[in-house]
């Protein structure tokens, strides 16, 4: 093959675990073409990208297993154990964080294939479906039937439901609907012993720590997800669009923290710092300008907004009308941009983190700061979404035409991550760790926790058969 | 060569995007296939261009994989960009080359020796006047459809000339191999069939002639002084003139939506309008409009990769099944076909099976 691997070479396969997972999945879905291989050599880590438009691609894997069912997921799980094979879970590859590279010249598992919705109980407000079903294919076929999952990612056009769980997703809509981790209600997963688990959907329950949790933002490091039964919401009798400027991001933020605490629940909340305003709304300029709507039932929805109102006004904030919200809907999904400034040498990236309240503008003031002092940078600029009565994501765009780009980019990172860990914050909110958030996973963690993931990794999957080199560096790094 | 660049920049940033369309493309739903994915299909050709792929064969076997229905470029967040068109340079690449898919090849040789897809047929020129009902060559081969199309225009009080089968063809087959000077040579035969006729407007029934004869002839210079129409459009007028008289049936139908004729030509309306017309209820499949599915013979898949057209039908049939509906309908003779096991019938068929009298 002409392409270049910068990470790791692929591997050779034991003929016998060829044979074996050919007769595991049949021949069709098992494949070593150059086609797919490259294919599934890459999930959306940016800089990953940025490098492929050269044919350089970190990995690739050994091959590209697509099973049907989660018992031929345990029947590959079992030769994989059997020929020491690692074995790399790829849902939709929109992944930012390199989670879905085939490291370690492993086999992806391709779980697209298992992309059905399964049944919805209108009684109970659930519905189940293969962990292999597209976001927005799910929303089309919730909202064909009245109802939504509310979990609306930016990457909803190409992320799966297993994704959402394996990375511990939030989407647009988190502030009132909640994020993955409050969606989920049951799964089924192959662990890396090839055992099936199945976690029976209910409210809640209180025996032991909850093993679901386990497999929220297991990066499939601890399992593979195979479907999952999740809550959904009937669609909103009513949306109420708002938007405020406020004079500064203190203000803006601080308005949000009151109505959060006044109990409103507005699904979607964003603060946009002067650059990013500018950049959605160029009407409006650089100046902070805030979104919010509100959705549901009729009555609470109207009370909602009106809260909304009410503290905007009593704090400066200047109504800008609906206008901003429409501009946002439409341009939410929006990545256009960042491809065609990789075109020109440009480098790319997205971080999110979270802070309490009390944090929270300092951070970004500090974060900010400090990836604007890297050489080489473009544009740096923030806004805050997915908030709680505690406190809020911060996630940042960063842009730098660099002669450097790797240099660039990973000390973009380190000033990103030192200023989140100097001001308290958490270091993801709601993108995972991969690969590339390793290297300050410790920080995060403490030499203590980390220890204790690896154990867990360890207990589970002592070989390191599952996505071996992610989340956390638990299993052996080189096969036999 | 600045519109090369331009070009390949275009293609470029394709390769580059999240796969943002994907969920809207059947033939990666259909088979769970990463490698079908718009964004992977446009990686490889980049990759192609440079000169990074070994596997020649195996390349182009996926270019010929693409339904090339359009629901990619229906759904991409760039305007004005159409993967199918790089996709479909390939193709012609290939057949310069002669590297075509064996299944492909044998499909040319049989337009190259008949004039048409199917093989030999008789020629079909009846009736007088301006305006033409051209028969497709998947309309020609159903005989249920041309006896009901015979009687909707005999009803509907307009003088049409009706004309297709022998070598009158769109050439389609030929464009979706690469074959762009067989294809051109049959654009212009098809331009000298409607100006011998005195047309001034024609109706067709299937979007992908439409296609063919409006957009695609455009661009390689070959225009039609002709208005055309699709059928849908047609009965619809017929209908707002009240040139037709139905009696009326409270059935659940279920349109399904063409790809060509909702991504390319944007009519999903008009059918829809003219189920009501007729009294019955419609029940939209999840997947419809401008998030139809291809039925899995766009002429890009059907002469390509059979399991491949399979497993896009059959998930298009569950589809549609899934509605429960008491009657399919569509307005692609060829979807029709395929689509066969739920009992599809072409909106004509619906129309004529009620029409009770001329006004």
């Amino acid at each position: 093959m002409k392409v270049n691997t910068y990470m790791s070479q692929e591997g050779m396969l034991p003929r016998g675990f060829i044979e074996r997972a050919r007769r595991i999945v049949g021949n069709e879905h098992f494949s070593q073409q150059e086609g797919d291989l490259i294919s599934y050599s890459l999930d959306y880590w940016l800089y990953g990208v940025f490098l492929s438009q050269k044919g350089d691609l970190p990995a690739l894997p050994s091959a590209a297993i697509s099973p049907a069912s989660a018992a031929q997921i345990q029947e590959i799980i079992e030769c994989a154990r059997e020929y020491k094979v690692p074995i790399t879970p790829f849902g939709g590859g929109s992944g930012v964080l390199g989670g879905a590279i085939p490291l370690n010249g492993s086999v992806v598992l391709n779980l697209q294939r298992m992309n059905k919705f399964l049944n919805l109980d209108e009684l109970s407000l659930v519905a189940e479906s293969e962990a292999g079903i597209m976001g927005a294919n799910l929303e089309l076929e919730l909202n064909n039937r009245g109802y939504s999952a509310g979990n609306i990612p930016q990457s909803l056009y190409c992320s799966t439901l297993g994704g959402w769980i394996s990375t511990r997703a939030a989407g647009q809509f988190s502030t009132k609907y909640g994020k993955i981790e409050d969606m989920v209600l049951g799964m089924e997963v192959v662990l890396p012993d090839g055992n099936p688990l199945n976690i029976k959907p209910v409210p809640r329950r209180s025996v032991g720590p909850s093993l679901k949790d386990l497999f929220l933002g297991g990066e499939g490091a601890l399992g593979i997800v195979t479907r999952a039964t999740i809550s959904i919401h009937p669609l909103p009798q009513l949306t109420i669009k708002q938007s405020f400027i406020f004079p500064s991001i203190e203000v803006a933020v601080d308005v949000v923290r009151q109505i959060l605490r006044a109990e409103a629940r507005p699904a979607v909340v964003r603060i946009f710092d002067e650059a990013e305003s500018e950049r959605y709304f160029p009407k409006i300029g650089r100046k902070v300008t805030t979104i919010f709507i509100s959705e549901g039932e009729t009555e609470y929805t109207k009370l909602d907004a009106k809260v909304i109102r009410r503290i905007s006004r009593e704090n400066e904030g200047k109504s800008s009308g609906e206008g901003p919200v429409d501009i946002w809907l439409q341009k939410r999904f929006d990545i256009g941009l960042g491809p065609v400034l990789m075109q020109y040498g440009g480098i790319v990236d997205t971080i999110e983190v979270s802070a309490l309240f009390k944090d929270a503008t300092k951070l970004y003031r500090d974060m900010v700061a400090a990836m604007k002092s890297i050489e080489g940078v473009l544009e740096v600029s923030g806004h805050y979404s997915h908030f709680y009565r505690e406190g809020a994501c911060l996630y940042v765009t960063f842009a730098g035409i660099p002669e450097d780009p790797l240099r660039y980019y990973q000390d973009t990172w380190d000033a990103a991550m030192q200023a989140t860990l100097q001001n308290s914050g958490s270091i993801s909110h709601h993108h995972g760790v991969g690969f590339w958030r390793i290297q300050y996973i410790e920080q995060e963690l403490g030499a203590t926790g980390v220890g204790l993931l690896k154990s867990i990794k360890s207990a589970f999957d002592p070989e390191g058969i599952l996505n071996r080199g992610k989340l956390i560096d638990g299993g052996r790094q080189q096969r036999d | 060569m600045a519109e090369d660049n331009k070009e390949i920049e275009r293609i470029a940033r394709c390769a580059m995007c999240a796969d943002m369309c994907k969920y809207s493309c059947p033939t990666y739903l259909a088979t769970g296939r990463e490698t079908l994915s718009p964004q992977k299909m446009a990686r490889l050709i980049v990759y192609n261009e440079k000169g990074l792929l070994e596997d020649e064969k195996g390349f182009l076997d996926l270019m010929f994989q693409s339904a090339m229905c359009g629901a990619c470029s229906k759904h991409c967040i760039y305007d004005d960009y159409d993967l199918r068109k790089f996709i479909h340079k390939v193709r012609i690449k290939a057949f310069g080359s002669g590297a075509i898919p064996e299944d492909v090849k044998k499909r040319v040789e049989t337009f190259r020796k008949f004039g048409n897809p199917n093989g030999e047929r008789e020629l079909i020129d009846k009736g007088a006047g301006q305006y033409g009902y051209f028969i497709s060559c998947s309309s020609y081969e159903d005989e249920d459809l041309l006896k009901a199309t015979e009687k909707m225009l005999s009803k509907s009080g307009f003088a049409i000339r009706q004309f297709g089968g022998s070598d009158m063809c769109c050439g389609a087959p030929l464009y979706y191999a690469g074959d762009m000077e067989g294809f051109r040579q049959v654009s212009l035969k098809m331009k000298a069939e409607i100006e011998t006729r005195q047309l001034s407007r024609i109706v067709v029934d299937c979007p992908t002639c439409i296609k063919m004869m409006t957009e695609v002839y455009r661009e390689i210079g070959v225009e039609l002084n002709v208005e055309i129409m699709h059928t849908v459009q047609f009965i619809d007028v017929l209908l707002k003139q009240g040139r037709l008289k139905f009696k009326k049936e409270d059935s659940v139908v279920t349109f399904h939506d063409p790809c060509i004729l909702s991504y390319d030509l944007a009519t999903t309306n008009e059918p829809r309008e003219i189920i009501t017309a007729l009294g019955f209820n419609l029940k939209e499949p999840i997947y419809s409009r401008e998030h139809t599915h291809c039925c899995g013979a766009a002429y890009g898949a059907k002469i390509g990769d059979h399991s491949l057209k399979d497993a896009v039908t059959s998930m298009r049939l569950n589809e549609l099944r899934n509605t429960a509906a008491d009657i399919y309908v569509t307005a692609c003779p060829t979807c029709k076909s395929v689509l066969s096991e739920v009992n599809m019938k072409y909106i004509t068929e619906l129309v004529a099976e009620r029409i009770i009298a001329k006004r």
